[in-house]
């Protein structure tokens, strides 16, 4: 889960990360109050979970109260690259010397943590890295070990900061770690951390994404996971607990893995289009198919309906059931067929065929897009393959 | 005929009492699994399936000499179980459960290192071999009944039940089928699995199948490139991904260009593996290296 940037910032400086005065408003008046706790000049930044905000007018600066009740009005109910913006976060506006980059990440290669710091700041740290990687120093550590105050330090130095700018720098890294680990983050980010004319420092900038499967243990981060996701389609699998993501074609898939799901797109766009990637994960009740097969069938258009399942923790007997409901319920007239192999996969095609699904034997996915293609062209409905 | 698992590993059941734990010690032991004990804190004394349940891993260690783990229990008690098992000396563990933290699993990893143990996952159907064991959830029944001479290694679990089955229909069934794990962090590499097929005399080529997301498959090719000199058939689903979105578990992912099916197949292909552009593919590739089971 991506946090709002107002919500990251408030975690970087309660772990002692230099932010500046900030506050969260919803109307202009609102943003106009904020004034006081904040003081002008002031930067006005949309919340929404978008990057690249400051290109797509989702920041603008106010020098007067006059100025920050128009903008923050013209902000507040816009739309930025699509997401409609409902709080800005009004923050004080700093000088600028020199900009930063502090990043504190999950390395997939390495299985660890990396901690990057970048001399050239405010602009996107995947293009420093491709144009200007000696500007990137990094170091890698093991969990559960920490960031160490030398540590941080001496990436600093090796960065060429000196005094007492390198002390504030290591601290920054050490406050960043520590919150990435603390709100078990996949990325914790500062882009730009601002170096004033007087050598403070300023993070006017604060990226946080949470590890999904750590929010158990996370009570104190925001609850409306479910909001924050988009899609109504991908919002709603979700509330099922499980994996769904819209795609431009017109036919639907049903698996019951994420490779599975990923190679049956593969073999389906050889020769049609598939509508969504959907992946039932382990956890396949009679109730978990009934949902998951109604809601794939929610998007309009549909040509065809491909299920590919198998029974190795799932139950996909009991998950027929549901399936089979569906197409009843919502008499549905599309072909759908099936190819439900493993585990009980006789009492699954004996529920699934009894609804009318053309079901598939071969264990390649090949013959199951064989099967849907025939049956698009006019073929036999219920016979089997 | 296999790496890793064999039908005389002393193997046991971590959550063995919980649902899914039961049903599947009933499977893995149907299949020809030697489970000796099972492992549920509060629960010892009991009876599941047979299998005599034990409160720890230490006690179930010392009373029936189990060496390999395959863990069903929840998410949040992974890396507390794991630590468990390691310090009680067991050197390959399973670990079937997904949304594992991976905070918790860049910690699991770096002890497994340090002990020098194999674990595989988190969320891997878990390792087969064919015609004598199993630890996981991966369907014995889509396998022949003996085991050949292909090795897999998936990422996904249910993609390599598919690929398990279109080898064993080309004529190369089987040794031994590896879930490595779908997540972004693994606790053991692949490239470290390929070393246990390059080891066994039995394994005559190896058959890859990745997916979009981490560097993984990358990593391997360089090993493949220099060390590896059995066969390699690799597969990478995730062709019409689009960019940004993550499919499923979280390791399946392109974001800005890394990790994609093209430079994973491209490092595969310059290291010499030969590349199925589908499932299917797989098998017709596997029939032309002349290799019966």
């Amino acid at each position: 889960m991506r946090l709002h940037e107002h919500e990251a910032a408030r975690l970087f400086q309660q772990a002692g990360v230099p932010v500046p005065p900030f506050a969260v408003a919803e109307t202009a008046d609102e943003a106009v109050a904020a004034l006081e706790k904040v003081g002008l000049p002031v930067v006005i930044k949309a919340q929404v979970l978008v990057g690249s905000r400051g290109k797509h007018g989702g920041i603008v600066t106010a020098e007067t109260a006059d100025e920050v009740r128009q903008k923050s009005g013209a902000i507040l109910g816009s739309a930025v690259r699509g997401f409609s913006v409902e709080s800005v976060m009004i923050a004080r506006k700093v000088a600028i010397a020199r900009e930063l980059y502090v990043g504190v990440t999950v390395d997939a290669v390495a299985g660890a943590i990396t901690v990057i710091l970048g001399t050239a700041g405010g602009i996107d740290v995947e293009t420093v890295a491709k144009e200007r990687p000696d500007a990137l120093f990094r170091k890698t550590v093991l969990p559960p070990a920490e960031l160490h105050g030398h540590e941080a330090r001496g990436l600093a130095r090796q960065a060429g900061f000196q005094g007492d700018l390198m002390v504030k720098v290591g601290d920054v890294l050490v406050a960043l770690y520590r919150v990435f680990r603390a709100s078990d983050a996949l990325i914790a980010e500062v882009n730009p951390l601002v170096v004033g004319p007087d050598g403070g420092l300023w993070a006017v900038d604060a990226v946080l994404e949470v590890d999904d499967s750590a929010l158990f243990r996370h009570p104190e981060m925001p609850k409306d996971t479910l909001a924050r996701i988009e899609h109504p389609l991908e919002r709603a699998a979700k509330q099922i607990g499980v994996s769904y993501v819209d795609l431009d074609g017109d036919i639907a898939i049903i698996s019951s893995g994420a490779g599975l799901g990923m190679a049956t797109m593969d073999v389906v766009g050889q020769r049609l289009r598939p509508a969504n990637f959907l992946e039932t994960g382990g956890g396949i009740t009679e109730e978990l198919m009934y949902k998951t097969t109604a809601l794939v069938l929610q998007k309009p258009g549909l040509r065809g309906l491909l299920i590919n399942l198998y029974g190795g923790i799932n139950p996909i007997h009991e998950g027929a059931k549901g399936i089979v409901r569906v197409l009843k319920e919502k008499q549905v007239r599309i072909p759908v067929v099936a190819k439900a192999l493993g585990n009980r996969q006789e009492e699954t095609w004996a529920t699934l065929r009894e609804a009318g699904v053309i079901i598939v034997t071969d264990i390649t996915t090949e013959a199951a897009v064989d099967a849907l293609s025939a049956a698009l062209a006019g073929g036999p409905r219920a016979s089997d393959h | 005929m296999s790496i890793l698992l064999n039908r005389k590993t002393r193997v046991l059941v971590q959550g063995i009492t919980g649902k899914i734990g039961q049903a599947q010690t009933k499977w893995m032991l149907e299949y020809g699994t030697k489970i000796v004990a099972g492992v549920t804190p509060g629960r010892g004394g009991a009876v599941i399936e047979g299998v005599p349940v034990f409160d720890s891993v230490a006690e179930a260690v010392k009373g029936t000499g189990a060496e390999a783990s395959v863990f069903f229990v929840p998410a949040r008690s992974v890396k507390d179980t794991v630590f468990e098992t390691l310090e009680a000396g067991i050197k390959l563990v399973v670990v079937v459960t997904e949304h594992v933290p991976v905070h918790d699993t860049m910690e699991m990893r770096a002890e497994a290192r340090r002990v020098g143990a194999t674990l595989l996952g988190p969320t891997t159907p878990g390792i087969l071999t064919v015609g004598e064991a199993k630890m996981g959830i991966i369907p014995g029944n889509l396998f022949p009944k003996t085991g050949g001479r292909a090795g897999v290694i998936s990422r996904s679990g249910t993609l390599a039940y598919e690929v398990g089955g279109i080898l064993a229909k080309a004529n190369a069934a089987p040794s031994t089928v590896v879930g490595m794990g779908a997540d972004p962090v693994v606790l053991t590499d692949l490239a470290d699995l390929l070393r246990f097929f390059a080891a066994d005399p039995q394994t005559d080529f190896v058959t890859i199948v990745g997916e979009v997301g981490g560097i993984q498959e990358e990593l391997a090719a360089e090993y493949i490139a220099t060390d590896f000199k059995k066969p390699v058939i690799a597969y990478i689903a995730g062709r019409h991904t689009p960019e940004g979105k993550r499919m499923g578990h979280a390791g399946a992912i392109v974001q800005r260009g890394m990790g994609s099916v093209e430079s994973k197949v491209k490092a595969l292909e310059k290291a010499g593996a030969l590349i199925a552009r589908t499932p299917a593919e797989i098998g017709t590739i596997a029939q032309t290296l002349g290799i019966r089971s």
